[in-house]
C-alpha cells in the first residue's frame, strides 16, 4: 500500500532498494571507485567511508531460491543467510572490492568460512572479531578496548589491501557524516508520530534499504529533499485498527510490511537492524580524542542490539518500552527467521513481558523471502481485529 | 523389533562405571539437594567455565545444560521438557538439549543461585539459555558476571578474557560470602593439569587398533575429570586407573568384547543420548567401531601456568579457547573444526567419518561442505546425518541406523 508520496527522490531511493546494484555504484565505479560489503549493522561504516570506499550492506533483494548457497548451507540454516549467498554465487555482488563479515551469529560468521572457498570474484574477505557481551558491570571498558583493537585491525587491513590511509580526522568526518544520516532517518521517523504518517512502513524501509547502497554524501542530500517533500504533505487518512512495533532481525521485503498494512496494520516503529535500531538510539561521539574508541563504545554499549550479544535484552526491553510510549503502539510483532536461535529464544521473553505489560503481542516465524504468505495474512488479520475490538 | 542390544562390560570397567558414579554423588552437583535444603550459597553457569575455581573456593555450582542433560533426558523425561520448552514460544529450532535447560529454568526447576556466572560461548543456543538465565523471572535479581570470550585466538585474547576472569573472583565473593585462596587454587589447577594429562595419554592409548574400548569412555572420562572431580585427587586417581586398565588392554592387543573390528569410524558430535539403540548394533552388525566424539575429543590441553594469578587466568583462558570441547570447534573457523575431524580420522585409522549434523548446531550446517571436501581429498568416506543427538524423536534411531548402514554398503567398507 503506498501513502501517495509525491517525491522524485523517494522514487528513486525506492527503486535503489527494490535492486540489488543501483546506478550510484555504477557511477561509483566509473570514477575509480572502491566498495566494501558488509553484512550486520555492528560493522563501522564509518571505518569503510573513512578509507574512502563506499560501503554496501549486502542483502537478498529479489532472491527467489536458495539452490547454489544450498551446497554450502544446510536447510538448519537461515533463509537470510542462503539468500544473500546465494545472491552472491551468481555474481550479484561482483562489483565488490572486499567484504567484511562478523563473528556475529552461528549463521553469518560461517559466511566468511565460505567466502573463502566460493569461487567468488571478491577475493578479498575479512573477519572482525565483535564482543558477544555487554552491560556487565565494571567489565564495560576492557570490553570497549578489545572491540577498539579489533577495529584497528580492520582499518589496517584496508589500508594494507588499498594503500589507503584511515586517520584521525578522516574517521571524524566519516563520524559526521554518518550521524547526519542518522538524525535524518531520525526524523523520518517522527513523521510516522501523528495519526495518519505521510510515510509508510513499507516505504520508510525503502529509504532506508537504499541508504546501505549508495554514497552516503548524496543519501543525506537525498534524505533532506524527502524530508522537504513530506514536511507540506498531510498523510492519507486512512482506516487502520492498530499501531503497531515490529520487532527482530532486518526486514529487506516489502511484501512483508504490505501484509499489515492489506489487514488494517499501521506499523509505525521498530525495533530492526538497520530500522530504528540505527537512528533512534544515539550518536557516535564525534569530537572524540580517539574515534576508534568512539565508534566501539557505540557499538559495544549504546545501541540496543541483537540477541546474540549476551546481556543485551535488557537494553532492547527498555528501548521498546520507550518506543511503544512515544509512537502510541497498541500491539507488539515479533518477526524472526526460522533457524534463528537468539531471536527465537528472545521473542519468548518479550511475549512474557508483554502480557505482563498488557499489550497484545504476535510472534511470527517467517523465511526472509515471502513467499507462502497466506497463513502469515491469516494471523496477522485476526491479530489486528483483535486489537480493534478491544479499543 | 528391539533393537537395543545388551552391552557386557568387563569387570574393570564396570568397576570404573561404578566409581565414576560415586565421584558424580560425591560432586558438588551429586549434593546438590543438600546445599538446597541447607541454604548453602549456589552458583549456576554455563557448561564451559572452569570449574577450578569454584572447587578452589569450596563453592557448590552446577552447569545449567548439564541439567538439561541429566534432569531431563537421562532421567527420561527429554520430550516433555522439549515440548514443555516450546509452549514458552521461544526458539523452535534450538538444540533440544538446550530446549530441556530453558524449560527446567522457565518452570523454576533449578535450584536458586545465589550467582550466575556466564561466558559467551560456545554457540547461538548457548547465548540464547544464558539471557534466559540472567533475565528471565525466577533468576532476574540474582547477581551475575558475564565474560565476554573472544573468538580471536590470539595472545591478546587471552588476555583479555583472562582479565575479565578475574573479575569473577571478586564477584563471587561478594555474591556467595565465600573466600578465594590463592594457594588453594593453586593446588586445585596443579591436579586438574595432571587429570587433563591423562585425559590426554587416555586418548592416545584409543589409537590403537583393535580399540581397546568404546568411545563413550572418552565422554565419561571428560565428565569425571572436567564435570565431577575437576581437581581432586579423587578423580585424578580414578582416571589413573581407567588410564592403567586401557593400557593393559592394549598391551594384551584386546579389543572390545565380543566385537571383531572391521570398520572404525568417528561420529564427528555429542554421542547421542540414544546410543544404546545405535552403536552396539552397528558393532554386531558390521564390526563397525565408532572411536571418537565431541567430547571424548581432547585436545592438546595448554597448562594451567600456576606461577601468578594473572597467568593461571590467561592460561586458563587458553585452554579454554583452544582445548575446550565445542568452544574449540564451533567458536572457530570451519577449518579448524573440518580440521579436528581429519586429525581424528588420520590419528584413529577411521575408514569413514561420520557427521551427524545434530540440528542444533547451526554452524556445523554451514561447514558440511567444507568438511566434505576435506575428506574427499583424503579419500575417506564421509556421511552426514542430519538428526537429534537428544531427542530421538526427530529422527528415529532406526532411521539413523538404516542410513549409516547404507552409507558402509554404498561406500564399499562391507
Amino acid at each position: 500500500m503506498k501513502s501517495g508520496i509525491k517525491s522524485e527522490v523517494y522514487d528513486k531511493l525506492a527503486g535503489i532498494a527494490g535492486n540489488v546494484s543501483n546506478s550510484e555504484i555504477e557511477n561509483w565505479q566509473k570514477q575509480g571507485g572502491k566498495i566494501v560489503g558488509y553484512f550486520c549493522p555492528f560493522i563501522p561504516e564509518e571505518i569503510i567511508i573513512a578509507g574512502g570506499f563506499l560501503p554496501y550492506k549486502v542483502r537478498g533483494t529479489g532472491s527467489s531460491d536458495t539452490s547454489e548457497a544450498d551446497e554450502y548451507f544446510d536447510t538448519k540454516n537461515c533463509s537470510f543467510v542462503r539468500h544473500c549467498f546465494n545472491h552472491a554465487l551468481l555474481g550479484k555482488f561482483d562489483f565488490l572490492d572486499a567484504m567484511i563479515v562478523g563473528t556475529g551469529c552461528d549463521h553469518t560468521r560461517r559466511i566468511f568460512d565460505n567466502w573463502q572457498v566460493a569461487p567468488l570474484k571478491t577475493k578479498l574477505v575479512y573477519l572482525l572479531d565483535h564482543p558477544r557481551t555487554m552491560g556487565t558491570e565494571g567489565m564495560e571498558e576492557t570490553i570497549i578496548s578489545y572491540y577498539r583493537a579489533q577495529l584497528a585491525k580492520m582499518k589496517e587491513y584496508l589500508e594494507n589491501n588499498f594503500g589507503v590511509e584511515i586517520t584521525v580526522p578522516k574517521l571524524r568526518n566519516a563520524i559526521k557524516l554518518c550521524n547526519e544520516t542518522r538524525l535524518f532517518q531520525k526524523k523520518l521517523y517522527e513523521l510516522r508520530k501523528v495519526e495518519n504518517p505521510p510515510i509508510t512502513a513499507a516505504e520508510m524501509a525503502s529509504v532506508l534499504m537504499a541508504g546501505a547502497s549508495i554514497p552516503k554524501e548524496q543519501y543525506n542530500e537525498y534524505l533532506k529533499t524527502l524530508l522537504k517533500d513530506l514536511s507540506s504533505v498531510q498523510g492519507v487518512k486512512k482506516d487502520y485498527q492498530a499501531r503497531l512495533m515490529i520487532i527482530g532481525p532486518a526486514i529487506e521485503d516489502p511484501l512483508f510490511y504490505s501484509l499489515f498494512e492489506e489487514n488494517g496494520g499501521e506499523i509505525v516503529i521498530d525495533d530492526t537492524c538497520f530500522g530504528a535500531r540505527y537512528s533512534m538510539k544515539s550518536f557516535i561521539d564525534e569530537e572524540a580524542e580517539d574515534p576508534l574508541h568512539a565508534i566501539a563504545k557505540y557499538n559495544v554499549s549504546d545501541v540496543p542490539f541483537c540477541p546474540k550479544i549476551n546481556g543485551s535484552h535488557k537494553n532492547r526491553i527498555e528501548f521498546i518500552d520507550k518506543m511503544m510510549k512515544e509512537y502510541k503502539v497498541d500491539g507488539i510483532i515479533g518477526q524472526g527467521y526460522v533457524a534463528c536461535d537468539p531471536w527465537g529464544s528472545s521473542f519468548g521473553m518479550l511475549s512474557a513481558h508483554m502480557k505482563d505489560a498488557g499489550i497484545p503481542y504476535l510472534r511470527l516465524e517467517r523465511e526472509y523471502i515471502s513467499t507462502e504468505t497466506g497463513q502469515l495474512s491469516t494471523r496477522i488479520q485476526a491479530f489486528i481485529e483483535t486489537i480493534g475490538g478491544r479499543k | 523389533m528391539n533393537t537395543e542390544i545388551k552391552v557386557e562390560e568387563v569387570d574393570i570397567y564396570k568397576e570404573l562405571k561404578t566409581e565414576f558414579g560415586g565421584l558424580g554423588a560425591n560432586s558438588f552437583q551429586g549434593k546438590m539437594q543438600d546445599y538446597v535444603k541447607s541454604g548453602t550459597p549456589i552458583v549456576a553457569c554455563t557448561d564451559d567455565f572452569f570449574p577450578e575455581l569454584f572447587e578452589a573456593m569450596d563453592l557448590p555450582f552446577y552447569f545449567v545444560v548439564r541439567q538439561g542433560l541429566e534432569s531431563a533426558f537421562h532421567a527420561g523425561r527429554g520430550p516433555e521438557a522439549v515440548d514443555g520448552y516450546d509452549e514458552f514460544n521461544g526458539a523452535s529450532t534450538l538444540c533440544s538439549l538446550q530446549k530441556a535447560s530453558a524449560y527446567l529454568l522457565v518452570k523454576d526447576l533449578l535450584p536458586k543461585p545465589a550467582a550466575i556466572v556466564m561466558t559467551s560461548t560456545s554457540c547461538d543456543a548457548q547465548t540464547a539459555v544464558n539471557e534466559l538465565m540472567s533475565n528471565y523471572r525466577p533468576w532476574a535479581e540474582v547477581p551475575r558476571i558475564s565474560v565476554d570470550a573472544s573468538f580471536e585466538k590470539d595472545e591478546a585474547s587471552m588476555e583479555y578474557l583472562g582479565k575479565q576472569w578475574i573479575q569473577t573472583i571478586p564477584f563471587l565473593e561478594k555474591a556467595t560470602g565465600k573466600k578465594f585462596d590463592l594457594g588453594k587454587f593453586k593446588e586445585v589447577c596443579e591436579e586438574s593439569n595432571k587429570q587433563t594429562q591423562l585425559l590426554f595419554d587416555f586418548q592416545e592409548l584409543r589409537r590403537a587398533v583393535p580399540s581397546p574400548i568404546r568411545a563413550e569412555w572418552g565422554f565419561i572420562a571428560y565428565m569425571g575429570c572436567r564435570w565431577s572431580a575437576c581437581g581432586r585427587q579423587e578423580g585424578t586417581e580414578w582416571m589413573q586407573r581407567l588410564y592403567d586398565a586401557t593400557a593393559q588392554r592394549v598391551k594384551e592387543k584386546k579389543g572390545i568384547d565380543g566385537v571383531t573390528e572391521k570398520i572404525r569410524y568417528t561420529w564427528f558430535d555429542i554421542l547421542p543420548c540414544w546410543s544404546d539403540k545405535l552403536f552396539p548394533r552397528l558393532e554386531q552388525e558390521f564390526g563397525a567401531v565408532n572411536l571418537m566424539d565431541l567430547y571424548g575429543y581432547c585436545a592438546p590441553w595448554p597448562s594451567i601456568d600456576t606461577s601468578s594469578l594473572e597467568s593461571i587466568f590467561t592460561s586458563m583462558a587458553k585452554r579454554f579457547l583452544i582445548g575446550n570441547p565445542m568452544t574449540r570447534q564451533i567458536f572457530a573457523l570451519s577449518s579448524v573444526y573440518g580440521g579436528d575431524a581429519v586429525n581424528i580420522a588420520k590419528n584413529f585409522k577411521c575408514d569413514a567419518v561420520i557427521m551427524p549434523g545434530h540440528i542444533g548446531h547451526k554452524d556445523g550446517a554451514a561447514s558440511h561442505k567444507i568438511v566434505k571436501d576435506m575428506f574427499r581429498e583424503l579419500g575417506i568416506p564421509f556421511f552426514v546425518i542430519g538428526c537429534d543427538v537428544f531427542d530421538e524423536r526427530y529422527m528415529d534411531p532406526e532411521v539413523v541406523y538404516q542410513k549409516i548402514s547404507a552409507f558402509f554398503e554404498t561406500s564399499g567398507l562391507t
